[in-house]
């Protein structure tokens, strides 16, 4: 057990920070206060960040060469990330088709769709997004009804996404749809590959609870899409969604990485807030701190066992739900230390004296994110069944036809 | 990095586990709160040589780290073995200058309890001798031990007052802050053990889903563990902030886990003649010893004011 840069760790993060140095005029830099979650208004500058990232062979660091990745280690791969934070480059614009949509067509595409589509997403030459939920089936995501339809060499498209990240500047997206609804609803489905600019995808923002716009609506009308863009065979469609929705867990909070603000923020806060509180109050505020910080730490060095258990060449499995769900928790506890050590700002947005706003934007943000990649409530249901072995609760829906009406 | 047990700690998890289950059980923490000795015991576990684990070699232990041990305490721990491996490991940091006392700790010959202040001390009942911090010198001495009605027979808790002592070292301030951080990781390590347990016995009662997803808990407790087990020998100065998060920790998710277990199960749960509350006993004392929740949570934030978030 060792924590520390090996020897090849430590050269290859010399070499990282040499190439963020030598590239930073090209780069975009968050401002002191701001965080990487609120960078997404600048979207050419963020493209542009990215390309200059993957020229520079920072990008798809643990991704095969047949794929235009770098074939490192995840190691690397982790060190690329930490310096990316250490240096304050803002989330890559292209981390839904990174973390996600990547990850699926490498592993269910054809060397046609790889040769075409991976090389320009790594260059963020093309922004994904991933159209899944539905108005009627977010956590029941099997029970989608946006339709496929064959016809001749092409299929066509028709029905409603909605909470998709990043489609408003997305140029693909890879889409779950039910191409039959005569098997049970978990058979029936097929993914596609779908041009965000075809005649009839129509996205409309939609407005968060915090006020910022990162997520949509999409609609299809009649889509056309070849069928040398549908994603693993016809039926197979939920087994490639659980590729994305395995990397997805891991990407939200399964690495052991801080979820909107870090422990450290909150530490600088505190260092800063709680000498100024009555001594009865800082002791309050010490416990939250402390509550706060065990958590992000437990969840920190969890991540490191998940890592070294990826980088020995294990899977992220059903188990990443829980780093997911420890994550999201940690980061409660994170937020709301944050907050309540704010004072009367705290009941602003923004308050009227200097106040940056950020505390208030990280609880903002944060209900989003216990959502994204299954809600809690999801999660624990997966943990139950597929990590513990419990007895999945009797459920006619997974067997009969997805037509025949049972739809809860 | 690396966050692993290596092979030979694997190992020794199974060997320990064999051991254990072999030599105790709630079982025997039931009959010990009839006033059974507790199990193993003292002598089985020097005999096999768990007592020594992190005693030198050349004073008869194995001269391992405290990460060895804490994979072996683990395996206590979900058996609820006594006594604790933490008695052991905190008399072995503290006697670390007197080779005959840590062969005596490491053979079993002698009994020894280490004392906070006035209050419970772990493994007291049945200590022949104890250790002691008075006026900043480590001292040593036969002590008049009282005990309540146990809760957790287990833990051996008495209140001692010494009759004598003799001073094995003065200025012992920061060797004994070492020694109590090794404790409440050793003690944080049983309980990862208890609470996996306790989630173990529940996933096997459950008949019918439910969303029983404690494990989360456990296994954020292991990362804990192990990184304050292994910043014992390998990075001290981390060693207070993660002795005071996994002490921390494992007081809530040993607790969260053993209650849940009882709530499964229901009402044959809340029964004398079934284990869970003998995990249930473990977590209502564990969560008190060494420093309770307030005082890790405050510790931990006095050391993060202080710039301690350094990795």
């Amino acid at each position: 057990m060792d924590f520390d840069d090996t020897p090849d760790e430590a050269a290859y993060r010399t070499r990282v920070r040499a190439l963020l140095a030598e590239h930073a005029a090209d780069l975009v830099h968050l401002d002191a206060g701001e965080e990487a979650s609120d960078a997404g208004h600048q979207e050419p500058a963020l493209r542009r960040t990215q390309r200059v990232l993957a020229e520079a062979g920072l990008i798809g660091v643990s991704w095969a060469r047949e794929h235009g990745g770098q074939g490192g280690t995840p190691a690397q791969q982790a060190i690329v990330d930490q310096e990316l934070t250490r240096a304050r480059v803002p989330t890559l614009i292209n981390h839904i088709g990174l973390g996600m949509c990547g990850p699926t067509v490498v592993a269910h595409g054809t060397p046609e769709q790889h040769e075409r589509y991976l090389a320009r997403l790594l260059r963020a030459e093309d922004v994904w997004c991933q159209l899944f939920s539905e108005p009627a089936s977010g956590s029941d995501l099997a029970a989608l009804r946006t339709t496929a339809v064959r016809e001749g060499d092409e299929w066509v498209v028709n029905g409603q996404k909605v909470w998709t990240t990043l489609a408003h500047v997305a140029d693909h997206g890879i889409l779950l749809t039910r191409t039959d609804g005569n098997r049970p609803k978990h058979a029936g489905l097929t993914m596609f590959i779908v041009d965000m600019h075809a005649p009839g995808v129509t996205v409309r923002p939609l407005k968060q609870l915090g006020g910022q716009s990162d997520f949509n609506e999409v609609f299809f009308d009649d889509v056309h899409i070849p069928d040398s863009d549908r994603l693993g065979e016809p039926g197979e469609g939920w087994r490639v969604a659980l590729t994305t929705l395995l990397n997805e867990r891991v990407a939200v909070g399964g690495r052991g990485n801080d979820l909107g603000l870090s422990i450290e923020s909150l530490a600088g806060l505190a260092a800063e807030r709680v000498p100024q509180l009555p001594a009865e109050r800082q002791v309050l505020a010490r416990q939250a701190l402390g509550r706060a910080a065990v958590a992000a730490l437990a969840n920190r060095y969890t991540g490191y066992r998940r890592y070294t258990a990826i980088s020995r060449g294990g899977l992220p499995g059903p188990e990443a739900g829980a780093g997911k769900l420890a994550g999201t928790a940690a980061a409660r506890l994170v937020a709301d230390a944050g907050v309540r050590l704010l004072g009367d700002d705290a009941v602003y947005s923004r308050g009227p004296d200097g106040d940056d706003g950020r505390w208030q934007r990280n609880q903002a943000w944060l209900p989003g994110i216990a959502i994204a990649g299954g809600t809690n409530e999801v999660l624990r249901n997966i943990i139950g069944e597929r990590v513990l072995g419990l007895p999945p609760e009797p459920r006619e829906d997974k067997t009969a036809p997805f037509n025949a009406g049972s739809r809860s | 990095v690396n966050f692993e047990l290596d092979d030979d700690q694997r190992a020794a998890a199974a060997g320990a586990r064999a051991f254990f289950t072999g030599s105790a059980s709630a079982a025997d923490a039931r009959r010990a709160l009839d006033g059974a000795p507790v199990a193993p015991g003292r002598a089985a576990l020097a005999g096999i040589g768990f007592l020594g684990i992190t005693v030198p070699e050349a004073a008869g232990g194995a001269g391992s780290s405290v990460l060895d041990l804490a994979v072996v305490a683990e395996q206590a721990g979900a058996v609820l073995a006594g006594p604790s491996l933490g008695t052991a490991a905190r008399a072995a940091v503290l006697l670390a200058d007197h080779p005959d006392l840590l062969a005596a700790l490491a053979d079993g010959s002698t009994a020894f309890a280490v004392l906070d202040g006035a209050g419970p001390a772990i493994d007291a009942a049945g200590a022949d001798i104890f250790l002691a911090l008075e006026d900043g010198a480590l001292v040593l001495g036969p002590g008049e031990v009282s005990t309540g009605i146990p809760m957790d027979a287990t833990r051996g808790l008495g209140s001692v007052r010494l009759t004598s002592r003799r001073v094995l070292a003065e200025d012992a301030g920061a060797r004994w802050a070492r020694a109590r951080s090794v404790a409440q990781v050793v003690l944080a390590a049983e309980d990862l053990g208890a609470a996996g347990r306790a989630v173990q016995l529940g996933v096997e009662y459950a008949k019918v889903r439910t969303a029983f997803g404690r494990p989360i808990g456990v296994e954020q407790l292991r990362s804990l563990v192990w990184w304050a087990a292994w910043a014992v020998d390998a990075a001290p100065e981390e060693l207070p902030l993660a002795a005071a998060a996994a002490s921390a920790f494992a007081a809530e998710t040993l607790e969260r886990a053993a209650e849940t277990c009882i709530q499964v199960h229901g009402g044959i749960g809340f029964t004398w003649e079934h284990d869970a509350h003998l995990y249930w006993r473990r977590a209502k004392v564990d969560r008190l010893l060494l420093g309770d929740e307030a005082e890790q949570l405050d510790t931990v934030a006095g050391l993060v004011l202080a710039g301690g978030l350094a990795r």
